[in-house]
């Protein structure tokens, strides 16, 4: 059995003495799992890489592809699939041992319904299933809609809780969703896909489905027959429906280990390649290059001309005494940039061409996939050195290399050799970049409530308090600690309990691992991943000897669910067990994660996130028009400017129908990615209402009755903390708290930042380098192609402002010293504040002419600590920056 | 700060010419070796090697006509302006020896040899670097433009140059005012850029004050048959200038100056005064700007003054430090947004199609207005149709103020026709 190959390869966990285990097992935190031989395997288990421990498992939504809405619908209606995640962690540990759940995790598994549905729960997989499955399922009827037919339900619908759509033979009835308020949905074994055979044992097609369904209009239960299609069956017919498990995205985030030559030789023909080159050795038999990709090595440009980088990184030192940054080259015709990177005796080169990156862009591209690398294996000799290494580096490249080609745009391999067939799409100018290569993180700004919610939660998982799972005191040393933990909503940062700078790695991670894209795209039903990694606050403090000999091994684990995420740091050593070799994930803890994160998901935290998506991260913005007085040449028409123009003629004129316009724009933005607010409230709305309110009163009964068990009064002090701080009172209230979090929609209403009487903010970005913290109107596609525009001018121009500003900063890190011999250019080394006026045409309606004029100013705040703000906003009122900057934090709460 | 520039022989990799600027030591010939070597390496690959950049340093290759390679090394300014310097250090060698010399590269000694004449030249070329060092005399010289200065007399002085060009049947002609255009003829603005900065080099470098006579290549004009260039001093610090053909001869063409210009000696002699305000004393400006620049992007010629207000004149030796700052401000903020069409660095490297890198403004979006605030002053730059000025302020004029008073400045300055901007 695959528990029993893995219980063996995890020798090292298991205690060798299998007599104890039951004793042993009770005694031990995590690894008693392994010796439960037949209780469930979480379903992740099976993906682990034996050689190192590592995981990624990502388990999607299956979706009906040509059919759009219920992609919509499906991703969206289940909030986490808590019953799954119990499940396994029950089975266990009811048997096994005598453990008690932490309070707010009880309840779930404690649930009465749960057990019932428990029972005839197979397990069913998209992957394994066959033609001719058959269930039988119990289904209420809605009593409420029973006869609130509406012409825009089925009958189907409204009674059942079911969209159908017929099968490929035009004649079956096939499950192709569930509304919002269907309780159909929570019944686990219908899936969209099935074929709905009969009703009360009465057979059904597509024409007499609404006539039987009559006929039990007054039932409160009905008999559905239901019967899993084999997937050929399915996908026979294409164009109607065609059902995946998972998108070619996700497959390729999987495949870890394939390398196609003829890949990495179509990126040849491009200027673009990485090389880890070892200075010392000299050029014979290429001794000196320790890692290069694209491959071939005859074909790769840097690896040809891998001398003149060497020789000029010698020379300029020599000459100059200061190390090179930065080459740029011609290559067939087409500009690129080569950038420098040393490590004592080793040199990085990483080479991108000009049309897809600007120099300044694919500086801090280097800056990031170094980091991502340090962060992956410690340090890049470590990294580019290990022979074992080199295919997985490889797809990494590959992959690296595809999406920057893609312009910087996630691709599956099937995107990137159109792409790269194309000859003149690869030569189209890509959008610039800003914020995005920063090493920070977009951060959403809740409400202090739902800030505290989440604190609370990521806080008692940190913790790691287990003492009231075990009414004996465990003796035996905890797995890991657990360094902090940040959770993430669609790839923004809702809060985190990290180190600021491994913050950063671990976006920056997730970011080049692809969650951050997964996440805002495609809602998972579960993730988990799971490797060791080496956070900056760990690589520093370990000198180069203890790399050999670590004091701890450090993992990040991050677990998925929707479009939310929480990272986790774990240290292994230190005051804990000491790390194995390649430690795989423990059960214990990704089920701990998963169940924190299920919490916050029950909170209704990710609604609260939405909402605030939804809101633009809080900020109001502007869409741009055309300013009323054209621009004229003369002088009395150009010293105009000083009265104020009348100011930016939205389609309505007065102030209290502007905040309208401004949130339809919002809308209609997001109305292709996301849930309109109102719907994610319903949807929301109606899950506390079914279950939260049993589970509550399940809940605080059995905490009350633990309390009594517990001796120990300053955990009941705590516990009493920790009741208090709901808005409930005593006892601790799920829904209540989802309720108070919810309803709290005042706070969305977006701030206005610019003076003046109307909006007139474009867009606004604030840096927080040493905080790692990037705040900014959320990123969004929008429909107005001069909006577009003026976003991209903004980018480019915010590149060359932070550029400017980069003297600055380094002059007031100088020494006296250092300032007598440097070389800078004294006129540039104050400048706090750089703007600039652009123009550009009207581009969206084609009858409206005139220009758009916007500022893109940029200002350098140093104290406390730097900070930069970047705002791009319509020339009308003059805006003092240190003003809208205040505005910013004000009503920023991170 | 330091700058070198040197040239080397594509074939041989022979150095041709090398100077330098500062108090640096000269290159020693191995590191001119690698350096040319770096950037033959790569040929044979298809790799051009263009520009390398370090903290304070820039390094730029460039190759003309598959025969001279050209390389600068400078530090404390950008590689966009580096560049830029390369193509008139290229100009200059081609001015005076001629395109076919610099292709054929018959007799390198004699190449070596007839390149001396534009030492002073380049030299002066690389005081255009905005190296942030006060030390620089010619702070005010900005690459690949024109320095033009607005006297009162201008007008005047216009209408003596025309008849004098006639006289010496000449359709280039100009008056220097201390190494800045004063007037000119609308042919000598027809000019290349280029050819128009490199003559006024030509005029004012090595001695003033006697009349020369060189011949010339114009680099864009009449890259292969050589002109005539000839500067006659007429007062101290006033220069007339013209580009002529065989005949006539330099003395027929001073006894021309003298009879020409006879009659108007008051009004150069009160037309060189406006140095080194370079604007007419009658104009008055806001008190808190210290320094302006005045550029029409067209023409590419620019007025540059350090001592707007009148009573100024005692600070004059801490003001010298105003016009980098405005340099710099042009180079960084200015020449890179607010200027259609001079795309960036690339302007001259790329094939034709390739023109920009990809932090260069889109066609459609265009730089109107720009400024810096530091902690000791403010800089702003307007543009209104092809003028732009640049406004130095005192750290104490509001920010808001700035535009009003940079548009009424630029008003004044251009809209008095006797000053013939």
């Amino acid at each position: 059995m695959e528990s029993q190959r893995l219980l063996s390869s995890k020798g090292t966990v298991q205690t060798p003495d299998e007599s104890f285990e039951e004793d042993w097992a009770e005694e031990s935190t995590g690894s008693s799992y392994y010796s439960d031989s037949d209780s469930t395997i979480p379903d992740w288990e099976p993906y682990i890489d034996d050689s190192s421990g590592e995981l990624l498992y990502i388990d999607c939504h299956p979706f009906v592809t040509h059919n759009k809405d219920h992609i919509k619908l499906d991703s969206k209606s289940e909030p986490f699939s808590k019953t799954q995640l119990r499940k396994s962690t029950r089975g266990k540990f009811l048997r096994l041992i005598r453990r008690k759940e932490s309070s707010r995790r009880s309840k779930k598994a404690l649930r009465p319904t749960e057990e019932g549905s428990e029972i005839n729960t197979q397990k069913v997989k998209f992957q394994d299933f066959q033609e001719g499955e058959q269930k039988i399922v119990t289904l209420e009827i809605d009593s409420e809609n029973r006869y609130n037919l509406s012409s825009d339900k089925s009958l189907a619908e409204s009674l059942l809780g079911l969209i159908v759509s017929t099968l490929s033979d035009g004649n079956r009835v096939m499950i192709a969703g569930f509304s919002y308020d269907s309780k159909a949905k929570h019944e686990r074994n219908i899936k969209i896909g099935d074929w709905l055979k009969s009703i009360n044992n009465m057979d059904v097609n597509v024409q007499n489905l609404d006539d039987i369904l009559q006929k039990f209009i007054n039932h409160s239960e009905v008999l559905l027959t239901l019967q899993r299609v084999a997937a050929t069956e399915v996908t026979k017919d294409p164009p109607i429906n065609e059902l995946s498990v998972e998108s070619d995205f996700v497959r390729e985030l999987l495949n870890t280990n394939e390398d196609d030559e003829n890949l990495s030789e179509k990126l040849c023909s491009h200027p673009l390649g990485v090389i880890f080159l070892d200075t010392d050795k000299c050029n014979e038999a290429n001794e000196d290059i320790l890692y290069f990709y694209p491959k071939p090595l005859k074909k790769n440009i840097l690896s040809i001309c891998r001398g003149v980088f060497i020789t000029l990184n010698h020379l300029l030192q020599d000459l100059t005494d200061t190390k090179p940054r930065t080459s740029s080259i011609l290559h067939k015709g087409r500009l690129a940039h080569i950038v420098y990177t040393q490590f004592e005796k080793h040199l990085l080169l990483y080479m991108l061409p000009d049309d897809l990156a600007s120099i300044k862009e694919i500086v801090l591209m280097n800056r990031e996939l170094i980091n991502f690398l340090e962060f992956l294996y410690g340090d890049l000799e470590r990294c580019f050195t290990k022979n074992c290494n080199f295919k997985r580096l490889d797809w990494l490249f590959f992959r690296y290399f595809a999406r920057i080609v893609n312009g910087n745009k996630w691709a599956t391999t099937k995107q990137f050799l159109e792409r790269i067939g194309n000859p003149e799409r690869i030569f189209d100018r890509t959008d610039s970049f800003f914020e995005e290569l920063m090493p920070v993180v977009p951060t959403l700004s809740l409400h202090d409530d739902a800030l505290m919610q989440i604190d609370d939660a990521l806080a008692e998982l940190e913790a790691s308090d287990y003492r009231e799972w075990n009414e004996d005191p465990l003796d035996c040393q905890r797995l890991f600690t657990i360094l902090g933990s940040a959770l993430f909503h669609s790839g923004y940062l809702l809060a985190s309990h990290m180190i600021h700078e491994d913050l950063v790695e671990v976006y920056n991670f997730c970011k080049q691992q692809g969650l951050v894209h997964l996440s805002r795209t495609e809602p998972v039903k579960s993730l988990v991943m799971w490797r060791e990694v080496f956070p900056r606050s760990c690589r520093r403090n370990c000198g180069n000897d203890s790399l050999n000999a670590p004091d701890g091994s450090r993992y990040l684990l991050v677990v998925g669910s929707g479009k939310d995420f929480l990272a986790t740091i774990m240290e292994a050593g230190g005051c804990t067990e000491p790390p194995e070799e390649n430690m795989g994930p423990d059960a214990f803890y990704v089920e701990e994660a998963q169940a924190t994160l299920a919490h916050v998901q029950e909170l209704g935290l990710s609604v609260v996130a939405q909402r605030c998506l939804l809101a633009n991260g809080g900020y109001e913005v502007a869409a741009p028009t055309p300013s009323p007085n054209k621009r004229k040449n003369d002088f009395i028409g150009a010293l105009n400017f000083s009265k104020p123009t009348s100011p930016m003629v939205l389609r309505d004129s007065p102030g209290s129908t502007k905040k309208n316009e401004v949130t339809s724009i919002l809308k209609r933005r997001n109305v292709e990615q996301h849930l309109s607010q109102e719907e994610a409230y319903d949807l929301y709305s109606e899950e506390s209402g079914s279950q939260a309110y049993s589970e509550t009163s399940d809940d605080s009964g059995s905490r009350r009755t633990r309390q009594k068990y517990d001796s120990n009064d300053e955990e009941s002090d705590l516990d009493e903390f920790g009741g208090s701080s709901q808005i409930s009172g005593s006892s601790f209230d799920v829904s209540e708290v989802r309720q108070a979090l919810l309803s709290d929609l005042g706070e969305y209403t977006p701030a206005q930042i610019t003076t003046g009487p109307h909006n007139v903010l474009y867009h606004f970005v604030h840096l927080d380098l040493t905080e790692g913290v990037l705040i900014g109107p959320v990123e969004c596609s929008t429909l107005s192609q001069t909006y577009d525009v003026i976003l991209n001018n903004f980018k480019k121009c915010c590149q060359n402002i932070h550029g400017i500003f980069q003297n600055t900063l380094r002059f007031k890190n100088m020494s006296a010293q250092e300032i007598a011999k440097s070389l800078m250019n004294k006129s540039l080394i104050a400048i706090k504040e750089y703007g600039t006026l652009f123009e550009c045409p009207f581009l969206d309606e084609k009858d409206k002419k005139g220009r758009v004029s916007y500022w893109v100013v940029g200002r350098l705040f140093y104290m406390p600590h730097p900070k930069e703000v970047y705002v791009c906003y319509q020339d009308s009122v003059p805006q003092n920056v240190v003003e809208l900057a205040f505005k910013i934090s004000l009503y920023n709460k991170v | 700060m330091s700058a070198y520039i040197m040239g080397v022989t594509s074939n041989g990799g022979i150095p041709v010419f090398s100077r330098k600027k500062g108090n640096c030591d000269n290159l020693s010939f191995s590191t001119l070796g690698s350096l040319n070597g770096v950037h033959m390496f790569g040929k044979p690959s298809n790799i051009e090697l263009l520009d390398t950049v370090s903290d304070d340093h820039a390094v730029a290759w460039k190759e003309f006509c598959e025969s001279l390679v050209i390389i600068g090394v400078a530090s404390g300014c950008s590689v966009d302006v580096l560049n830029r310097l390369l193509q008139l250090v290229y100009d200059a060698v081609v001015l005076i020896v001629g395109i076919n010399e610099v292709k054929t590269q018959r007799n390198i000694e004699r190449l070596k040899r007839e390149l001396r004449i534009c030492f002073p030249v380049i030299d002066r070329l690389l005081d255009s670097l905005d190296c942030g060092d006060s030390s620089n005399k010619h702070s005010s010289d900005i690459v690949g433009y024109a320095e033009t200065v607005l006297c009162p007399e201008n007008h005047l002085i216009q209408i003596v140059l025309d008849s004098f060009t006639e006289c010496v049947d000449s359709m280039f002609s100009c008056i220097l005012v201390n190494g800045k255009i004063a007037v000119a003829t609308e042919n000598w603005w027809s000019l290349h850029i280029h050819e128009i900065r490199l003559l006024l080099l030509l005029a004012v470098t090595e001695n003033k004050d006697i009349s020369k006579d060189i011949p010339v290549f114009l680099p864009y004009k009449s890259p292969t048959v050589a002109f005539r260039f000839v500067a006659c001093s007429l007062i101290s610090d006033v220069q007339v200038c013209c580009l002529c053909g065989s005949t006539p001869a330099l003395v027929n063409i001073e006894q021309a100056a003298a009879q020409c210009f006879k009659n108007s000696t008051d009004i150069l002699k009160s037309a060189s005064q406006c140095v080194p305000r370079n604007f007419p004393n009658t104009m008055v400006v806001d008190s808190g700007i210290l320094g302006l620049l005045l550029v029409n992007i067209k023409r590419k010629k620019y007025m540059m003054s350090k001592n707007p207000q009148q009573n100024s004149g005692r600070k004059m030796s801490s003001s010298s430090h105003r016009l980098d700052i405005l340099r710099t401000f042009f180079y960084q903020a200015i020449m890179n947004t607010l200027i259609p069409n001079s795309k960036t660095w690339q302007e001259n490297n790329v094939s034709e199609d390739l023109k920009t890198d990809k932090l260069a403004l889109d066609e459609s979006t265009e730089g109107m207005e720009s400024y810096w605030c530091s902690e000791y002053h403010k800089c702003h730059g307007i543009k209104v149709c092809d003028n732009i000025l640049c406004v130095l302020y005192s750290s104490a004029t509001p920010t808001y103020a700035m535009r009003l008073i940079s548009k009424q400045t630029l008003n004044l300055l251009i809209s008095d026709k006797q000053v013939c901007w």
